[in-house]
């Protein structure tokens, strides 16, 4: 294990970083366990990769399907589908440790599907299940085939290089509504933190560092630190056992300091879920379907069909947005209207190198007569090759090129349909508490912008923000307009229990002052030759403003005070006593750290805290949550706890 | 960081073990064992597996002896140098029959793949395992064709630099460079130089003097001579333009490789088109006569009617003629 952990360290220091590490684990795991060679033209050595749904959801944003073929996996399946015998392949399984996959795996040694096994548990697996698989192998004889057994501690899904989430099956275990809800009983809140516990244990593991961990008092936060809390201590009691020390520990990556750990419950900060967003990523997910960076959209939505022919079919199509794609890694954090312009110069400049590759065919063509020049000649031969060489990279641009065409063209679409920019600037300025120009009645009056839906999300913004609750007559006269408008009010029903639980009367969450300027109504992205018309679609620019999370970030980071954090309880699992203090004891601004959302997150608040990232040099955040849902889902969620 | 609780799960078994004997539960485990030692040996793993063997050995063959093969040393062809044109050809043809007998192989595992009758997955993953020795057989191809094309290349601009044609701008200043052994190379210039000057005087009588009298005229010897000079330049250019040609062509072949490649690619679905379009034209055509037929019955369908109203009205006359 030393060997490699050079080679970790020199990897940790480029600026991937979570995706990296559990790509590394993942990759580590397919080669046996084995560090995996850099050997050019090494040996094929073939396996069989078997997994659960878990399983699935955190390799596939990790690992594409080539990449797996080039490690060497000819087959991939799912653990609880049909599978015949191979008997001849080594089979890697990389699945959680529950009753039913470890009843499967016993059948699978009882029925010698393949020739040795590698078991993979995504989190540590008990002494009396492993006794299972135990005596299912010598019922089958099969004791030596099983040839490796590992835990991965891999509970986590890692969607960027500095975003994870918990887990995407099941997720309405552990949703928002699970953890809020009024008939919740101590049992349920009980399995709910161990999930989230392991998971974040789990994430602790991979990284190697034992965290500071800082959380508010008095909410699912507070009971979710305290577990950890302990979870980390008993496993760094445990000297013989710990994960945490030796060489398991990727050495020279915390080696000066530790992360620090935020634990923010969702409560916190309700409206910026319900905002409408104007940067590329974030409205990808708020407005098409978007899962695990995997893009479902439906093409083919053409005009209404003449009487007695077909109907046009929609075909579904799925687009991959990884790490790979430089374009989206530039850009998923701008302003929609700046990307538009980018697809459009990438376009330009794929153009102009495919006439460069057309205009060698005339170049080859003169080049034959002319027999002296034969040094000549081998130039053309070297740009030809460089030529055909180059072509890969060129259709692979312009895949990407299309990718990012449809992908903005249907969101530029609904953002025309339901003016989006409308509800944007409004938004803002409600949560700037800056002057509004237009009321609030106007616009949720207005038939045609936008679908009740959001009429909803700005209405619940507006009593959100708002200093004093609106009066009984507003009130009404509100009400009335949306019913009119065909929304649904339970929402509202919850929101008003929270705002009268949560202290949020005595400090207003404030959401710092953002400025939105309207660049004209016609910009310059209307121009004859570009493909996306944004005409009557404002260019919004977007001032830097911090959202209530990052706040809370930025003065647990700098150790600044603040009547908002000064409260909030201090864990640290290293120290030998627990204490209930919460002094800090490290006086020094922290360089790394880690948020994380208790009850879902979302894009919006992943952006802001890349950009305060960028604003501050050298500092290192990861932004984590228990679900990640769009402003429709927690409206759903939030509809169903209203109704209660 | 993953744990290793391989020992874990070794100490659980004997746990098991244990307390299977004091339960009493026994299992005769010879007799499975037995059956699960009979594999089949010449099943499609093994080959395939020294198929892969027989790769490794080539690229190692190869590796090691490419220090050898590529060593330019210096452009003098001295006794140093530790291979001889000959053998790098013979190393060339070697690795060239070990890479196609190694190509049949995998073609001939495929075909065999395709014709037996398994499982859709079993299918599946000897494709995917097939397709990985390709990968690897390519990749030792590549490691033999860079030698290859930078042997070649070597040669050639060996060869470049030591011509010395003076109506080329460039390798005058080369001339100072050019080896003791390229004797061609030191009369010719000096040929050149008489050649292009007016009658010889010394050098040439010199030659007469020393050589036997024969018929010839010292005239015609020269001439013999200019003759002799200018095709062994002939020659030796003739010569040079084929090495580079060579080389180039090396270069060709690569590029159409990979057009071949891309060729064949488009065959497969050139050929599903095909098969499209077939099927395309026989539904036209059905659909062509199933609308004649409609128009035939339609028409067919008229003329029913018009005979039929016509006998209606011929009744109806027939009826009135008779009341009446």
């Amino acid at each position: 294990m030393a060997c490699h952990i050079p080679r970790l360290v020199s990897l940790l220091k480029k600026k991937h970083f979570l995706c990296c590490i559990s790509a590394v684990a993942l990759k580590r795991m397919l080669n046996f366990n084995a560090p995996p060679l850099k050997n050019t033209a090494a040996e094929p050595v073939w396996k069989v990769l078997i997994y659960d749904r878990f399983g699935q959801d955190i390799i596939s944003p990790l690992l594409s399907v080539k990449e797996l073929r080039d490690m060497g996996i000819t087959l991939h399946l799912l653990l609880h589908s049909d599978r015949d015998p191979i008997p001849d392949v080594p089979a890697i399984y990389f699945v959680m440790p529950t009753e039913e996959n470890i009843d499967r795996i016993c059948q699978d040694l009882r029925n010698q599907l393949y020739e040795s096994y590698y078991l993979n548990f995504i989190s540590a697996i008990s002494r009396s299940k492993l006794e299972d698989i135990a005596s299912a192998a010598l019922a089958a004889n099969a004791v030596t085939q099983v040839t490796k057994v590992f835990d991965q501690y891999l509970n986590f899904i890692t969607l960027e290089d500095d975003m994870f989430i918990l887990c995407h099956q099941n997720k309405e275990l552990i949703s928002y509504h699970a953890i809020n809800r009024a008939d919740i009983q101590d049992t349920d809140m009980e399995a709910i933190m161990d999930t989230i516990v392991d998971s974040l244990f789990c994430f602790f593991v991979t990284l190697g560092a034992v965290p500071i961990i800082r959380c508010p008092r008095g909410n699912a936060a507070e009971m979710v630190a305290v577990k950890l809390d302990k979870k980390l201590r008993e496993n760094l009691r445990d000297a013989r056992n710990s994960l945490f020390t030796g060489d398991s520990m990727t050495a020279g990556q915390f080696s000066f300091q530790r992360p620090l750990f935020v634990l923010v419950d969702r409560n916190v900060d309700m409206a910026t879920p319900l905002h409408h967003t104007w940067t590329y990523q974030a409205l990808i997910h708020d407005v098409l379907d978007f899962h695990l960076n995997r893009v479902v959209m439906e093409e083919g939505m053409g005009a209404e069909p003449s009487a007695g022919a077909r109907p046009k079919k929609k075909s579904r199509k799925t687009y991959d947005l990884t790490a790979a794609d430089k374009f989206w890694q530039k850009h998923k954090g701008s302003p929609f209207p700046e990307v538009a312009e980018s697809v459009q110069e990438e376009l330009d400049t794929y153009r102009a190198q495919e006439d460069e590759v057309k205009r060698l065919k005339s170049i080859m063509g003169l080049e034959g007569e002319d027999e002296g020049a034969i040094s000549m000649l081998s130039d053309n031969t070297a740009k030809l090759t460089s030529a055909v060489s180059s072509l890969p990279e060129l259709l692979e641009k312009k895949r990407l090129i299309d990718l990012h065409t449809n992908v903005a063209t249907a969101v530029l679409d609904h953002i025309k349909s339901r003016k989006l920019d409308v509800y944007f600037e409004f938004e803002e300025k409600l949560m700037s508490k800056s002057t509004l120009d237009k009321s609030l009645l106007d616009i949720i009056s207005d038939p045609d912008a936008g679908t009740p839906e959001d009429k909803m999300r700005l209405f619940l913004i507006y009593y959100i923000t708002a200093q004093q609750a609106p009066s009984e007559s507003d009130l009404e006269q509100y009400k009335k307009a949306l019913l009119d408008a065909v929304c649904d009010l339970s929402p509202l029903n919850y929101i008003k229990q929270w705002k009268a639980f949560t202290k949020m009367a005595a400090t207003p969450a404030n959401y710092g002052n953002s400025g939105v300027k309207p660049m004209g109504l016609f910009s310059r992205v209307m121009n004859t030759g570009s493909q996306f018309v944004m005409e009557g679609v404002k260019n919004l620019v977007l001032k830097q403003h911090n959202l209530p999370v990052t706040r809370i970030l930025d003065n647990l980071m700098e150790m600044k005070s603040h009547p908002e954090t000064d409260d909030y309880r201090y864990f640290d699992p290293k120290m030998l006593r627990g204490s209930e203090s919460s002094i800090p004891r490290n006086k020094n601004p922290f360089q790394e750290a880690i948020v994380f959302v208790v009850g879902g997150g979302n894009y919006i608040e992943y952006q802001n805290l890349v950009d305060y990232t960028k604003s501050k040099q050298g500092k290192k955040i990861v932004y984590g949550c228990s679900e990640l849902f769009n402003a429709s889902q927690f409206i759903k969620q939030l509809s169903q706890l209203g109704q209660k | 960081m993953a744990v290793d609780i391989t020992l874990l799960f070794k100490a659980s078994v004997k746990t098991v073990k244990t307390r299977n004997k004091a339960i009493g539960i026994g299992f005769d485990s010879t007799k499975d064992e037995i059956f699960k030692r009979s594999r089949p040996k010449s099943g499609f793993s093994p080959r395939a597996k020294e198929v892969i063997t027989n790769i490794t050995k080539l690229k190692d063959f190869l590796l090691q002896h490419r220090k050898d093969y590529v060593s330019a040393g210096s452009l003098i062809s001295s006794d140093l140098s530790r291979m001889t044109d000959n053998d790098r050809d013979q190393i060339d043809q070697d690795a060239q029959i070990f890479m196609r007998t190694c190509s049949e192989a995998i073609k001939q595992l495929r075909n065999e793949a395709e014709k037996q009758v398994i499982s859709a997955q079993i299918k599946e993953h000897r494709g995917a395992v097939l397709d990985l020795i390709e990968t690897y057989l390519k990749g030792v191809c590549k490691l033999y064709s860079e030698q290859r094309a930078i042997r070649v290349k070597r040669m050639v601009d060996k060869k470049r630099l030591s011509r010395l044609v003076p109506e080329h701008h460039g390798p005058v200043e080369k001339k100072v460079e050019v080896e003791p052994t390229e004797e061609d190379t030191v009369k010719e210039g000096s040929s050149e130089k008489t050649a292009s000057s007016e009658v010889q005087d010394n050098p040439v009588n010199l030659w007469e003097e020393s050589r036997v009298e024969d018929e010839l005229s010292p005239e015609e010897i020269q001439m013999f001579e200019q003759e002799n000079q200018r095709l062994i330049s002939e020659m030796n250019s003739l010569v040079d333009e084929v090495r580079q040609i060579e080389g180039k062509v090396v270069e060709i072949s690569r590029l159409q490789e990979i057009f071949a490649e891309k060729v064949l690619q488009q065959e497969a679905e050139i050929d599903n088109i095909h098969q499209l379009v077939v099927g395309a034209t026989e539904n036209v055509k059905e659909g062509n006569e199933d609308i004649r037929e409609a128009i035939k019955n339609n028409a067919g369908f008229r003329v029913w009617i018009l005979f039929f109203l016509v006998m209606c009205s011929f009744s109806l006359l027939f009826l009135d003629w008779y009341d009446s």
